[in-house]
């Protein structure tokens, strides 16, 4: 009697001691007699336990997918800032790897010293914006809050673009009030003379051609302004063909007048297709780029007008022997007043509107602007057409 | 038992915050160089002044860092790659300030040429690029450090062959121009010292990518060409 119920435990024991080796919620667990219930409880716990991690694990990986669709970075620090997390974008904008750079100080990879003293000033009232140099220079702007006592998260907006606009609007105020200054000085400056002082006739004459000289110069900018304007507000340009061959003739000629014989001016065309737009705003794209041409380059030089078409679109190219442009210029060329020499532009007549005027009215025909320039060598400036705004190729 | 435990925890406290303030140095370097570039492609000669003067916070943290290194190996007898660590960092150090030197040596460079009213631009490309290069070995020898992965050094350490090719094109091509215009020999040997800088600064990094490998592996593979590297 003894040694059977001795037995019946040993089973019940055994059959416990192999399930917990392993205890699975699946493989069932059942014990016999007062051991059934005790086996059951333990076996509903261990289910119980198995859904909750579950649901856990999907409720974790929830929140960190949610945090991959943030389209900012988001990187979470520990007291010691060391990574915890970071989502994919953080990974791109600041050169992380999560995998390996879980638990290592932020400050061991972004190791750029206005981060670092930032982080270790420990002011986090204003965010930091700073140039990231090893991303291109993308501008970062970086907004550090705590969060559950000592973490802290840290955001990353990438404010490049919104950067770069807000530049070009402050350049753009101060070189309009700067381009209209300068001539109304020398306006004022021989206006004040003529009313304090007694001039003769000969050099009173002088001061008036130059204020009338300093007046037109105003008068064009304050033209090429209204152009700009206009061009950006005006319908889109009609789909009319404007003959090819024509306006070739007349940018020829007004290149020939504009150079007075100091340049030998090349056209290279077979004549073929014409091309679909509004007829001023292209005459004066193109003749902005031939004047550009004639005055960059230096007595003696060749000018080259070409324009080829076919059934994939259309190019029309000025290529000069001329001054040429440095690289680092060549992306701002068509922001509104950007010179690359502020004297030399000027000297030679231009209001610094010149290629801005060009890039718009060229956009509006779907066209691109493609400028490639060798300093000392010479540069090509070509408006590529797509093949809806080209007519008359079979 | 309790007490050891300790120790040892603030030991590796402490050698982790002797690695941040590698990586902080190496940072400085970075930004150095950067500039150094920056001011020879923009030719604002203002920041010539700035980059001189951080050099010297450049100066401190080597002898800084070295004073901790002497301290911990005094006070610690750390052992194996514990003392790896400690070794290897004392040797980047180094490379890291001399790198920082060559930095300067751009940047003072950079100014004498604007200063006598030349540009460099028509050999700008090539130095730009090799500089580029040369920046990109920087940053990913410490990255490496940082990681302690010795894929990414190895990589580095390549690299440095090609930063070697580039200078010598780039030379050849300045022999070519001071020979057909001696008047640009002043700029032009202004020019190689900048390029031979670069150069430097390309080998500076692939020193430390040998000390990352050391410390890791606890191979030396300085001198030993290119099979040594797996």
């Amino acid at each position: 009697m003894l040694g059977w119920k001795l037995l019946f435990h040993i089973g019940n024991f055994s059959r416990l001691e192999v399930w917990s080796r392993q205890p699975k919620a699946d493989s069932s667990l059942d014990g016999r007699g007062e051991w059934g219930s005790v086996f059951a409880r333990i076996y509903r716990h261990e289910k119980d336990m198995a859904t909750q991690i579950v649901r856990r694990e999907e409720e974790v990986a929830t929140l960190i997918a949610a945090g991959q669709a943030l389209t900012d970075g988001v990187v979470l620090l520990d007291e010691n800032y060391q990574i915890i997390f970071c989502n994919t974008t953080a990974e791109m904008q600041l050169g992380l790897v999560i995998h390996s750079d879980r638990g290592q100080p932020i400050i061991n990879l972004v190791r750029q010293p206005e981060f670092v003293d930032y982080l270790q000033a420990g002011d986090f009232s204003r965010p930091l914006t700073m140039r990231f140099e090893r991303n291109e220079d993308r501008v970062l702007s970086i907004h550090v809050l705590p969060y559950s006592d000592s973490r802290r998260l840290m955001q990353v907006k990438d404010v490049t673009q919104t950067d770069r606009l807000d530049r070009m609007r402050r350049d753009f105020v101060a070189n309009v009030s700067h381009e209209l200054r300068t001539p109304l000085t020398v306006l004022s400056g021989f206006l004040e003379t003529l009313q304090e002082f007694e001039v003769d006739r000969d050099e009173r004459s002088r001061y008036l051609a130059l204020m009338s000289e300093q007046s037109s110069r105003m008068l064009s900018i304050v033209q090429d302004l209204l152009t700009l304007s206009s061009i950006e507000s005006a319908p889109p340009p009609d789909t009319e063909p404007v003959d090819m061959i024509s306006l070739l003739d007349k940018l020829r000629r007004d290149a020939e007048a504009l150079s007075a014989g100091r340049h030998s001016i090349v056209v290279e065309s077979d004549g073929q297709g014409d091309l679909r737009g509004s007829e001023p705003e292209l005459v004066s794209a193109f003749t902005n780029l031939v004047a550009n041409a004639v005055r960059y380059t230096p007595a003696g030089g060749t000018i080259r007008l070409s324009w080829k078409a076919g059934l994939q679109g259309a190019e029309f190219a000025v290529q000069d022997t001329g001054i040429g442009i440095d690289s680092k210029h060549i992306p701002r060329l068509t922001e509104r007043f950007y010179r690359v020499d502020r004297g030399r532009s000027r000297d030679a007549g231009g209001t610094g509107l010149g290629l801005a005027i060009v890039k718009h009215s060229l956009s509006r025909h779907q066209a691109q602007l493609e400028i490639k320039s060798t300093p000392g060598v010479g540069s090509r400036f070509a408006a590529k057409f797509p093949a809806s705004r080209v007519a008359g190729i079979q | 038992m309790n007490e050891t435990q300790h120790v040892s925890s603030q030991f590796d406290e402490d050698l982790s915050l002797l690695r941040t303030h590698v990586l902080q140095m190496g940072g400085l370097v970075e930004t150095q160089v950067s500039a150094a570039i920056d001011a020879y492609t923009t030719g604002e000669i203002s920041s010539v002044k700035t980059i001189v003067d951080t050099d010297r916070k450049v100066n401190e943290l080597e002898k800084a860092i070295d004073d901790d290194c002497a301290h911990i190996i005094a006070k610690r007898q750390p052992a194996a790659s514990d003392l790896r660590l400690v070794l290897g960092i004392s040797k980047i150090v180094t490379d890291l300030e001399r790198a920082g030197d060559e930095a300067k040596k751009i940047a003072k460079g950079v100014r004498r040429i604007y200063e006598s009213g030349h540009l460099p631009s028509q050999f700008g490309v090539g130095i730009r690029h090799l500089a580029e290069a040369a920046l990109t070995m920087v940053r990913q020898a410490l990255d490496a450090f940082a990681r302690l992965d010795t894929a990414q050094a190895t990589s580095v350490i390549r690299a440095d062959s090609d930063v070697d090719t580039e200078f010598k094109s780039i030379i050849r091509q300045l022999i070519t121009h001071m020979m057909e215009d001696p008047r640009t020999i002043t700029t032009a040997i202004d020019i190689i010292s900048i390029a031979r800088a670069i150069e430097r600064i390309g080998d500076h990094a692939k020193n430390v990518s040998e000390q990352v490998v050391f410390i890791v592996d606890g191979r030396d593979i300085r001198h030993t060409g290119k099979e040594a590297i797996k």
